[in-house]
């Protein structure tokens, strides 16, 4: 189901500076469903935001449209 | 400094000078606010294949943002309101990433805001009466900035009685005094 992902990207996108850049990534594991959020570097402090504030708004948008097995991961990589 | 005040949302709405020319800026302001929101939110319901009419306003001094329609509102409001909560967050960051300027604007979903603000309101009298009653001051249960203010203007409406919030959030509550 790309709904999920497709509502995660558009959410992202529209508060970082570098919104082409944004990808997620659905990840089966055994424990259920990881979104994996991508973005550009500079953008992570917005995505996490303060004191993981962004990050959490994120997650609870997403358990309510999806349910509660849905994991939200912000990426902290430089690609 | 009481919250009442700091919540109170009246803080630097319109200019002192209240020239028409100032106001009108404001709500052109909000308007934009408004415009940009509608759209995040358009294309979010548009993705997740859920029925809703957004409906955009501006009410004391800030952009008003409702949406309405089907069932499946119901997921984007939560059990006690913090999917909508937590979607209000996210609309104002979209906000401010395009205007450059922080939003305070309200969403409501499903009409949940106004049906809690009723309540809320009458938990606020029913209090404000009992303490005045009784004396004995009163804690309520922990709430959400938005439902506080609703809390302490309701008190604010009886006299004799005083309100005040106290704790951190998640866990911060209003406190009900009787005025000695």
């Amino acid at each position: 189901m790309t709904v999920l992902t497709d509502a995660l990207e558009h959410l992202v996108r529209g508060i970082v500076d570098n919104p082409d850049e944004v990808r997620v990534q659905s990840i089966s594991t055994r424990r259920g469903r990881t979104l994996e959020v991508h973005v550009n570097p500079d953008d992570l402090g917005k995505v996490i935001g303060r004191s993981g504030r962004t990050a959490t708004a994120l997650r609870t948008v997403i358990s309510g449209v999806g349910g509660r097995g849905i994991r939200v991961d912000v990426i902290d990589t430089d690609r | 400094m009481s919250e009442t005040v700091q919540e109170s949302g009246q803080d630097a709405q319109v200019p002192a000078d209240g020239s028409d020319e100032s106001v009108t800026e404001t709500d052109a302001a909000l308007v934009k606010e408004g415009d940009i929101a509608g759209d995040y939110l358009e294309k979010l319901l548009d993705l997740l294949d859920y029925d809703g009419d957004i409906d955009l306003d501006v009410e004391a001094g800030r952009a008003i943002v409702s949406i309405d329609g089907g069932d499946d509102l119901e997921k984007l409001v939560g059990r006690s309101g913090e999917v909508l909560e937590a979607l209000q967050e996210l609309t104002r960051l979209a906000v401010q990433q395009e205007t450059g300027e922080r939003s305070r604007l309200m969403l409501d979903i499903a009409g949940w805001r106004a049906s809690r603000r009723d309540e809320l309101s009458k938990l606020g009298r029913t209090t404000a009466r009992s303490v005045l009653e009784t004396g004995e001051e009163t804690r309520l249960r922990p709430m959400s900035p938005f439902e506080r203010k609703i809390v302490h203007d309701a008190v604010a409406e009886v006299d004799g009685v005083h309100s005040e919030s106290e704790g951190e959030p998640p866990n911060r509550k209003v406190v009900v005094y009787r005025v000695e």
